[in-house]
């Protein structure tokens, strides 16, 4: 039986990006807020190494744990059977995964919340992707720059605006959207090799600028700037310079006294009454079973798990899981086309790169010429594109593991050879494009494989995309003839043939209007159980040609936001 | 490198891994990166053979040591005992296939054959001549030589830093100035383990 616990007003599960957002404004409206996390604290002095087998082989910061105990299983169609994928680097700890990811900190672009008008307008909607179920967001521009603001300066994050108020300044991206003010820092350090592919790339007319990152290029808030060390990639900071939540807005949270945090315990149940109201969550830690009751719930556990949560989550009112009357609980999940989906380019160049240290994407320079609509796509077949990043950060093992460009074998002396002199000679780019939902792609509970507590694992089923992929072709292009202006001798392009589980998550719980359509409203609460919210790139319509984690943590705050400041409708 | 790939280990050895990781606490998996105490896994010949193997992959030459003197093979003895001890039967099992295929093809084992020999062994499986058993064991022993060549010395490979200094990997550094990523120059490396200090000081 269960332990009954002491009413809390909001019950926030998953202290990650998403939820470690959301506690902050709700603490400070007041709100008593039980945070229940699966992980738990991580000591950056013990925890974080500058160890490539530590970080990147083992995995030893982002495995061990719960994730790994319910592995998605995938599928390209569902004439196949699914199989169980290999590790996800997400992470179980407070923070979440924003303790080791690379923070590129990236706003959409107005375009993206809009696509399905804008494409119309533009083309025509015979432009729109066949098989898509692609929707414009219920919510634009005007709606989220202000809470993009509010997150970026709450946080910190490092930056160059390239449209103030709808002043172009061509140091930044003057494809972004209008922002009412610059960054509260300005961008991560920069270093030679990134200075020669700006001037490449401004040698083929683009306008190359620094990625926007959430990692501080000078003191910010009383913590340290980044030491660009070279162990960014899936480590966690030892200097506490890269703002994640657990640096940033949880022990803010912590500090109003309206924050007690529930470590290694797992959710395993959202419990509904008759009316559809969701009353509280079940959860087991250290294999004792708790029930918190609650006047409203956020999950915010990303996107596999919020969905599995509904799903197992049955009751009379939700026979089919919670807030699943309509079965939209699972549609218009997809994932992002990128270097995991085969997007990515490498090139080898003739001279000493020296970018073994740095900040990984977040000390990178991008190219936003050929994503989102920034560019006429009329006769070319597809909608979107991709951003283009050059980057630092290398590590030892994966150097000499490296392609040899076709110039040498894999092994002997010629390869020794060859490894001593190119290993620090090759550079990868990373490529995001944007990607849209479609009717061939979803979430649903695997019916055989099960998790150790008897609960069936997500299936990933992700057929093939012809859009995205001529997308990806088209900006590979692009990123070849950046590398071939840069003087890399040789360039090798990934063959984009799609996500299969990834780390760029969206949909599932998707946002919009209408019920029969969509899972949550415009402001992230379900339309069927109105206390209950979703955090997360699940809630996402569209992907952006960019990474999510600033998105998420600005809806999230919007939702937050909204439930503090409508507490007596929403949970009274 | 593709970045936010899913991690870099093969899929042996998720498989090997998470068979054993599955209930183990974060904290209790992460002391197994601790400098284990060595254990023996090899017999003296598996010994010979799997360092003859090795020094085919990455031969001592001109250009300096090779995968034996860099300690690839302690690496791999150290990390079979401990962190990989799931996969040790099967790394067994195909280092002795690959010494079989060695009797049957070049007339002894792996060990006492000539360089030529040897490499004609390993090209023989690397091009899926030889029985296909022994394709896998080639795989994963090539991946787990980079990882003790290159890897951190703290897991018992890389001896001296040389395998840092064979790529010209500067070394683990806890912050570093702008002149360090200079390009076209040589950098000065920084010999030490990131387990050789307290991770704040440096
Ligand atoms: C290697 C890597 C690099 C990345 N780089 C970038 C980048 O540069 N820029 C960017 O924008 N994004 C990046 N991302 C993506 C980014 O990490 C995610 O977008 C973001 O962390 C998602 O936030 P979230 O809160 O939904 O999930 P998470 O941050 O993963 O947090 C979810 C939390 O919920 C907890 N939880 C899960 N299930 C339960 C349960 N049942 N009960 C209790 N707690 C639970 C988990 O333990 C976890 O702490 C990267 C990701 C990876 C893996
Ligand atoms: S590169 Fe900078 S932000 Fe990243 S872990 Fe190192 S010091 Fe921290």
């Amino acid at each position: 039986m269960a332990t009954n616990l002491k009413p809390v007003d909001v019950v926030v599960v998953g202290l990650g990006a998403a939820g470690g957002t959301a506690v902050l404004p709700l603490a400070r409206a007041g709100l008593k807020i039980a945070g229940i996390e699966a992980g738990t604290w991580m000591d950056p002095a013990k925890d974080f190494k500058a160890d490539e087998v530590h970080n990147n082989v083992r995995g030893m910061i982002t495995t061990g744990n719960k994730i790994r105990r319910e592995a998605p299983t995938f599928r390209t169609s569902p004439d196949q059977p699914a199989q169980q994928g290999g590790p996800s680097p997400m992470m179980n700890a407070i923070g979440g995964t924003s303790i080791h990811y690379h923070a590129q900190s990236w706003r959409l672009k107005p375009w993206d919340f809009k696509t399905v008008t804008e494409v119309k307008k533009r083309y025509g909607a015979g432009y729109l992707p066949k098989g898509s179920t692609v929707a414009d967001w219920p919510i634009g521009w005007d709606d989220i720059e202000p809470f993009y603001d509010v997150v970026e300066h709450e946080i910190g994050v490092s930056g160059k605006a390239g449209n103030i108020n709808g002043v172009l300044d061509p140091v930044g991206n003057v494809y972004e959207g209008p922002r009412r003010r610059e960054y509260p820092m300005p961008p991560l350090r920069t270093c030679d090799y990134l200075e020669h592919m700006k001037s490449a790339a401004r040698s083929l007319g683009w306008k190359p600028f620094h990625s926007p990152a959430a990692i501080n290029s000078e003191p910010y808030k009383g913590r340290t700037s980044c030491g660009y060390h070279g162990y960014c990639d899936r480590g966690g900071c030892h200097l506490r310079a890269k703002n994640s939540t657990c640096f940033t807005t949880i022990p803010e949270a912590q500090k109003t006294k309206n924050l007690t945090i529930f470590d290694r315990a797992q959710v395993t149940r959202i419990l509904a009454d008759s009316n559809g109201r969701v009353t509280g969550v079940q959860y087991l830690r250290d294999g004792q079973e708790f029930f918190q009751p609650a006047k409203a719930v956020l999950i915010g556990s990303y996107t596999y798990e919020n969905v599995r949560l509904l799903l197992v989550s049955k009751s009379k009112a939700f026979p089919n899981g919670l807030s699943n009357n309509h079965g939209q609980v699972g549609k218009h999940y997809f994932g992002h086309w990128d270097a995991q989906a085969g997007a990515g380019v490498n090139a080898l160049f003739p001279m000493d790169l020296n970018i073994w240290y740095g900040a990984i994407l977040s000390q990178g320079v991008v190219i936003d010429e050929w994503a989102d609509d920034s560019f006429d796509h009329s006769g070319l077949g597809f909608i979107g594109g991709a951003s283009l990043t050059v980057y630092t950060e290398k590590h030892p093992i994966a150097s000499a593991a490296s392609a040899t460009f076709g110039q040498a074998p894999q092994w002997g002396s010629k390869w020794k050879a060859w490894i001593h002199q190119n290993a620090g000679r090759a550079a990868s780019a990373y490529l995001q494009a944007n990607s849209f939902p479609y009717e061939n792609t979803y979430l649903d509970l695997d019916p055989e494989i099960k998790d150790p507590l008897g609960d069936s694992v997500i299936r990933v089923t992700s057929g093939p995309k012809e859009n995205e992929r001529q997308a990806c072709l088209y900006a590979q292009d692009k990123m070849e003839q950046w590398f071939k202006a840069a003087g890399a001798t040789v360039v090798t392009k990934g063959n984009p043939t799609g996500p299969r589980l990834s780390t760029h998550t969206y949909g599932g719980t998707r946002m919009g209007d209408n019920p029969e359509t969509s899972v949550v409203d415009k402001w992230g609460l379900a339309h069927e159980a109105p206390n209950l919210g979703m955090l997360g790139g699940s809630v996402f319509a569209t992907s952006g040609a960019r990474n999510p984690t600033l998105t998420i943590q600005a809806l999230a705050w919007r939702t937050a936001d909204h439930l503090a400041k409508n507490w007596n409708e929403i949970a009274g | 490198m593709p970045e936010e790939k899913p991690d870099t280990m093969t899929r042996r050895t998720v498989i090997a891994t998470a068979a054993t990781a599955a209930f183990v606490p974060v904290g209790a998996i992460r002391s197994a990166a601790q400098t284990p105490a060595p254990q023996r896994i090899f017999s003296p010949e598996q010994k010979r053979t799997l360092e003859a193997f090795l020094e085919r992959l990455c031969p001592k030459d001109e250009l300096g040591p090779g995968a034996v003197e860099i300690g690839a093979q302690d690496y791999i003895e150290v990390q079979l005992g401990d962190y990989l001890a799931p996969e040790k039967q099967t790394f067994l099992d195909g280092l002795a296939a690959v010494d079989a295929y060695a009797r049957t093809s070049q007339g002894s084992g792996l060990a006492d054959l000539s360089a030529e020999k040897q490499d004609q062994v390993l090209t023989d499986i690397d091009s899926g001549k030889a029985p296909q058993n022994t394709r896998a064991f080639f795989n994963r022993a090539r991946r787990l030589m980079l990882e003790g060549m290159f890897g951190d010395p703290h897991y018992g490979g890389n001896k001296n830093f040389a395998g840092w200094d064979l790529i010209r990997y500067p070394g683990p550094r806890l912050a570093t100035s702008p002149d360090l990523q200079k390009m076209g120059v040589a950098i000065q490396p920084y010999r030490r383990s990131a387990w050789g200090n307290d991770g704040h000081n440096h």
